[in-house]
């Protein structure tokens, strides 16, 4: 914008070239915010991390022959895919509260965060009863290990987004935010996206993995 | 003094002992020629490099403090793309010559690495275990099988097929003079071949740190005339006689009577034990205690005496022998030839 | 010198900005608690600096150590247990406390002000990332001092690092004090790019960035896909097989011990590009301060940074070649690792390129750029050497591998550093380095250097082992190693005078100006040191380098507010102005934050339901950390 218009001329030495940006909004409620992008490096981060997990779980899937070891029962498919339902749909809250925190509607975030969270205790709520289903433990063996540890890492994700969130619902329903907080809310969506989206692969590798890579007979 | 005398006459036996740069063996030589090709070649890279980067430093301004410093420096635009085909030429360069080292690291490494070039080669499975090697000379005649142990002998001429594998940690197979390493990892066999084509001692050493006394963890190839070989060879096929002179008898019966037997094998008698090496020919290696000592009647004396000191924290427990014991187990001991 | 910008900073003749205002915004608080909330990037950079040399002399001290104990065949200085003690604390140090931190402390301290902003994005969790990387050092050498040290290499492979051939703490302290580094790394590294990406001067467009903050940029992007690897290695697989009874490494239950190798690799290989890749950064400034042009071929040594990284990303087997991999995966890792040496020569041409053009004034600092030419090059030469598989299985966990990384290492990465020292020295103390010495210092570290480390190529050749406590005489090994240990001790020679030159020169040096070397990019465009602010006005710019361009290439930007901690936020490839942005303040809870997840972590090194205090203690310091504090900044 105003970097274009240049002053022509040399008289610098004496008025120094100025941009003013007085007129510039003092937040930005926005993909544009650095707290955005860094939101979005941690994602990174854990997006590595989960793929190196998948990674791993392959390696040690094709370096035996019968997997899952025999006397481990497969994973019920029933309860994680529907547990899907409401995990998919609690984007909708964030979504929702995302787009009410740029335009402070106090209302909107609260409606939404609350679907949110309501919506990702269902989850994890459904993601519990199936873990009773599991006869494995991770000391069983490295399928048992493997498998836990994405269970685990991906949950205790999901918990520490879920209590941030919930701190924000305070904070808005309180009254006590300003821009700084809605940016909070603003980014807080897309650490939520992240941890849907890499679900998908994960449930994929943990469910379906073993089924679909070689099932023993 | 006398350990190091009687070792550096294995090396002056030998020649040069543990060392890449003389190649005792097909695959180590291909290898050593592959080193000075790269070397060469590297160093000449290497010499035309520095020279052109300190070449600048003849036309220098002296220094900061006797010369004022000016506005910034802009070369001409000619100068600017004079360098930049340089640079170019520079480094189409380096894509070529990196492309010719790929091709003759890559045929190279099919040509050393993999299974031995001829069906008669020997196999040796070596089985390394904190801090020693089990050396089994493998045959399809269980008759013809030879345990040994931190020693292994071969024919000169004759490629040996060295099948691989460890009992605890990762140990690494290095024999310097004839191949590069291979690591022996538990629950895997890897597969390496050797090949000596003159005669001589070769020292080897772990070369995969596995703990406390990794240092001391070596291994000597004894690269012999194949008659000499097959002679060892039978040798070795013998289990140990039972000793007709009564020291020796009373010292084989105070290895059965002490720990020793739990933990060492000695074929021909009822001693089995796993957990050491194998003694039946204690008397016919070079070293005792994975290359620690050279095999003499006193450092065996010291070493059972006091095997933690000597080598501190190996898996030989101290067992404690009567004065009056021990001269016999000597004796017995190094009748084991 | 610059008239525009120094007579804007003496007269202020236009704006709203009051430079005692902005100096109370941005002052920090005093005593103790003021210390421990301080959230500016030159203080955190500093005491990452600071104390990233405390770790190298630790780890010097270590070495010399070693060195001693191998001076002679079948010497008796150290046992064994203390020897295996020594080279992994040695290593682990110099990678971990050492060689990573600094790099991230030089590029706290000097990205933000030479990209012309005021800190970096996230204050706070740069002050957290200093306080979890302290912690962590704290750990390793209180461990280590209570005789838990781990024994198992820098590496600790399993088996032998797992639960039955390791028992005791040590390895666990290491595998946690990897956590506490790496997450301080990660700190970093989100930080710096957010910067970066979002907080250049209006008008500094990524063409126009200097090539330091390029190789940050660089880094940091391979810190964020590189450390989960390791986290993954060291905790998920190691400390968990050792605390809680996973078999990730166990080959009984179907674990796989190479396994760890890959994934240790995978991280370990950028590992050493992360140090690497700053250090190249820092040549380049100081070549351009010192020959007085702009490095020749800006977008080549760019794209050749970039695509480092990239490439580093695929070759981690080229240490694992003696496993036993299938060929045609070894000619595979071979070409891609030699690859690298495309890249690294391009940059390496580009700069002899710029000594070629440009006007050499030869300082101390060019003095230790000449140096690292001179061994890095060398080191990369025996790296080509490595990467072919044939001489890799004769060269492999030799001597000759040790002589490999010291080269590389210190040559590109220390001396570097050392150059880098005395080129900003002005700016960080305000005073001239003393060059005399500096020019001392370099010729005794550059001849003992290559006194320790050049006889080891030739010994590692000769069949020396690395990490091996001793070596019988036969096998004659002691002169070169006696070289080495001489070396060793001249090397400390060295660094006995720079330390005394840095804290002569610190009190008595001349005073420095802001612009000693009349160079070219923004930091130099401030006094020496910087305010806590860094500018009285941020700069804006249309040039590479704005300090040696037209005036009608640069100029101010006003309009910002001094009452509050506000940079400007431009657009990630222009750098347009996009809005204002308040930075947090200093607050103590960073450090709270740190202290109560450091607690949980060592905890976790003896129960599993460390981790879950970790995360409580953690969680509560974060909420602190967030709390909104009056006034909330409604308005604008
Ligand atoms: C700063 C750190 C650093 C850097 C930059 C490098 C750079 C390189 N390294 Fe190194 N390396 C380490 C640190 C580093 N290394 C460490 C710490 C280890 C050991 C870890 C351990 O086991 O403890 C190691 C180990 C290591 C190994 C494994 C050895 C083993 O254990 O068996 C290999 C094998 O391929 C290797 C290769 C290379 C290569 C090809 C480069 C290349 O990037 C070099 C490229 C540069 C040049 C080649 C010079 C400039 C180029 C020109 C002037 C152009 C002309 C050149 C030609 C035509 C050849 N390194
Ligand atoms: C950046 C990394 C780095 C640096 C700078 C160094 C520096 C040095 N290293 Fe290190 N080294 C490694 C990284 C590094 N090393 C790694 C990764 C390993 C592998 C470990 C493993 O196998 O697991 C290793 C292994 C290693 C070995 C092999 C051990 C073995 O395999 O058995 C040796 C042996 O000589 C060695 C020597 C040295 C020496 C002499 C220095 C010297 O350059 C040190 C010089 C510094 C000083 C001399 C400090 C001076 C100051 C003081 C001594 C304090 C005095 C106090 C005051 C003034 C207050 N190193
Ligand atoms: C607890 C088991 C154990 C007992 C008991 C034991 N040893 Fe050993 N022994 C070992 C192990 C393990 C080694 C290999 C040590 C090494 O080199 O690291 C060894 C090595 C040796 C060696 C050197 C062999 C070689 O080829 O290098 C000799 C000789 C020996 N033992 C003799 C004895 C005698 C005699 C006794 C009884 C007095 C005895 N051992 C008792 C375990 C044992
Ligand atoms: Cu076995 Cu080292
Ligand atoms: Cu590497």
């Amino acid at each position: 914008m105003v970097l274009a218009a240049r002053t022509p001329g040399d008289e610098a030495v004496t008025t120094p070239r100025v941009l003013d940006v007085s007129g510039l909004p003092a937040y930005d409620i926005s993909s544009r915010s650095p707290l955005w992008l860094g939101q979005l490096l941690m994602c990174l981060i854990e997006g590595s991390l989960f793929l190196i997990l998948i990674a791993m779980y392959f390696y040690l899937r094709l370096s035996v022959d019968v997997w899952p070891p025999p006397g481990v029962q497969l994973p019920n498919l029933i309860l994680p895919t529907l547990a899907l339902i409401p995990l998919i749909a609690s984007c909708a809250g964030s979504y929702l509260a995302s787009e009410a925190a740029k335009m402070n509607d106090r209302r909107g975030m609260l409606v939404g965060m609350a679907l949110n969270l309501v919506l990702a205790i269902v989850f994890l709520v459904l993601r519990t009863v199936e873990w009773y289903g599991l006869n494995f433990t991770w000391k069983a063996d490295v399928h048992g290990s493997i498998v836990w540890s994405i269970l685990f890492l991906h949950t205790y994700d999901v918990v520490a987004d879920l209590i941030m969130t919930t701190v924000l619902v305070v904070l808005v329903a309180s009254g006590r935010y300003g821009e700084k907080q809605r940016l909070g809310v603003h980014v807080d969506s897309v650490l939520w996206y992240f941890l849907v989206a890499i679900w998908l692969p994960l449930y994929a590798v943990v469910y379906w993995g073993s089924h679909v890579v070689g099932a023993p007979q | 003094m006398k350990r190091v005398l009687l070792l550096s006459s294995l090396a002056v036996a030998g020649r040069a002992q543990q060392t890449a740069m003389d190649p005792a063996g097909a695959p180590a030589r291909s290898i050593a020629h592959l080193g000075l090709f790269f070397l060469a070649l590297l160093t000449a890279i290497y010499i035309v490099v520095i020279t052109f980067a300190l070449l600048p430093l003849m036309r220098r301004h002296r220094g900061i403090d006797q010369e004022p410093l000016e506005g910034n420096h802009r070369p001409s635009d000619a100068t600017e793309t004079r360098m930049a085909k340089r640079i170019g030429l520079a480094t189409v360069a380096t894509i070529l010559i990196l492309f010719g080292l790929i091709t003759v690291s890559v045929s190279t490494s099919k040509a050393t690495s993999g299974s031995p070039p001829r069906p008669d080669s020997l196999v040796v499975e070596i089985t390394a275990t904190q801090w020693w090697w089990s050396v089994r000379y493998a045959n399809n005649d269980a008759s013809r099988i030879v345990m040994a142990a931190n020693e292994m002998h071969i024919p000169v001429g004759r490629p040996v097929m060295i099948r691989g594998t460890s009992t605890d940690v990762i140990h690494s197979f290095w024999v310097p003079n004839l191949q590069g390493k291979r690591d022996l990892i538990p629950s895997r066999t890897n597969i390496d071949w050797i090949q000596a084509d003159r005669p001589g001692r070769y020292r080897g050493q772990c070369a995969e740190f596995c703990g406390l006394q990794h240092a001391h963890m070596a291994l000597w190839v004894v690269a012999e005339p194949p008659d000499r070989f097959e002679e060892w060879y039978s040798r070795q096929l013998q289990p140990a006689a039972d000793p007709a002179d009564p020291v020796r008898q009373r010292g084989q019966q105070v290895f059965m009577d002490y720990a020793c037997v739990l933990c060492h094998t000695i074929q021909g008698t009822q001693a089995a034990g796993q957990v050491g090496p194998d003694l039946t020919h204690l008397a016919s290696r070079l070293t005792i205690a994975a290359g620690t000592l050279p095999n003499n009647k006193g450092n065996l004396a010291g070493w059972i005496t006091d095997p933690q000191s000597i080598k501190p924290g190996n898996h030989m427990a101290t067992v404690p022998i009567r004065p009056e014991d021990m001269q016999p187990l000597l004796e017995y001991l190094e009748s084991l030839q | 010198m610059n008239p525009v910008l120094e007579t804007a900073e003496r007269n202020e003749p236009f704006g709203n900005l009051e430079p005692e205002a902005i100096d109370k915004t941005w002052r920090d608080e005093r005593g103790l608690k003021g210390w421990l909330s301080v959230t500016t990037h030159q203080a955190i950079g500093k005491r990452y600096i600071v104390t990233a040399f405390m770790f190298l002399l630790l780890g010097g001290l270590e070495a010399l150590l070693m060195r001693l104990q191998l001076s002679s065949p079948e010497n008796t200085f150290l046992g064994p247990g203390r020897y295996n003690q020594l080279f992994t604390v040695h290593g682990t140090t110099m990678m971990f406390l050492f060689a990573v931190p600094v790099m991230e402390g030089m590029g706290v301290y000097f990205v933000p002000l030479m990209l012309g902003t005021r800190n970096v994005a996230f204050p706070r969790l740069n002050a957290f990332g200093y306080w979890m990387y302290l912690a962590g050092g704290l750990l390793f050498y209180g461990a280590a001092l209570t005789n838990t040290a781990p024994d198992a290499g820098w590496f600790a492979y399993p088996p032998l690092s797992g639960p039955q051939y390791s028992p005791g703490k040590g390895v666990d302290v290491w595998a946690q004090m990897i956590t506490f580094t790496e997450i301080s790394a990660l700190c970093v590294a989100v930080e710096l790019i957010a910067t970066i990406l979002r907080m250049r001067a209006p008008g500094m467009s990524l063409n126009r960035m200097p090539l330091f903050c390029w190789g940050m940029l660089v880094q940091s992007f391979m810190v964020l896909f590189a450390m989960p690897a390791v986290m993954v290695a060291s905790t998920v697989m190691l400390l968990n097989d050792r605390t809680i009874g996973t078999h990730f490494v166990n080959p009984a239950e179907g674990g796989d011990p190479l396994l760890y190798q890959h994934i240790f690799w995978f991280f370990g290989h950028p590992e050493v590009y992360i140090i690497f890749i700053p250090a190249l950064g820092m040549v380049s400034a100081i070549m351009e301060g010192s020959t007085r042009r702009g490095v020749f071929g800006y977008p080549a040594v760019v794209l050749s940074l970039v695509a480092n990284a990239f490439v580093a990303f695929g070759l981690w087997v080229h240490h694992m070649f003696a496993t036993g991999l299938p060929q045609i995966g070894e000619a595979y890792f071979t070409a891609a690792s030699m690859m690298i040496a495309i890249t690294s020569g391009v940059i390496i041409f580009c700069w002899i390129a710029t000594l070629w053009t440009g006007r050499i004034h030869l300082t101390a600092a060019l003095h230790f750029v000449f140096g690292f030419i001179v061994i890095f090059v060398l080191g990369g030469m025996t790296g080509v050497m490595l990467a072919s598989v044939p001489l890799n299985l004769q060269a492999h966990d030799s001597y000759f591998v040790v002589g490999h990384f010291h080269y590389v290492l210190i040559g590109g990465a220390l001396f570097p550093l050392f150059g880098a020292f005395h080129y900003w020295f002005p700016k960080f103390t305000g005073r001239m380095i003393d060059e005399r010495l500096g020019k001392i210092a370099f010729w005794i570290l550059f001849f003992g250097f290559n006194l320790t480390f050049f006889p080891m190529h030739i010994v590692g050749l000769n069949g020396m082992t690395r990490r091996i406590y001793t070596y019988p005489e036969i096998v004659g090994w002691q002169n070169m190693n006696l070289l080495a240990t001489a070396g060793a001790f001249t090397i400390l020679l060295g660094g006995i005078v720079f330390i005394a030159n840095v804290l002569t020169s610190r009190k008595s040096g001349a005073p420095a100006g802001n612009d000693p070397w009349e160079a070219g990019t923004l930091e130099w465009a401030t006094s020496s040191p910087p305010a806590n602010y860094n500018f009285v006005h941020l700069p804006f710019i249309n040039s590479r380098y704005p300090l040696w361009a037209g005036k009608a290439d640069r100029g101010f930007v006003t309009g910002m507010r001094s009452d509050r901690r506000e940079v400007l936020v431009t657009s990630v490839l222009d750098a347009e102005p996009h809005h204002r942005y308040v930075l947090p303040g200093s607050t103590i809870w960073p450090f709270v934050t740190a202290a109560g997840l450091s607690v949980g972590l060592v905890g976790s090194i003896f129960a599993f339901s460390g981790y879950f205090v970790a995360s409580a203690l953690g969680m509560i310091g974060v909420i602190g950390w967030f709390w909104p504090r009056e006034p909330l900044e409604m308005k604008p």
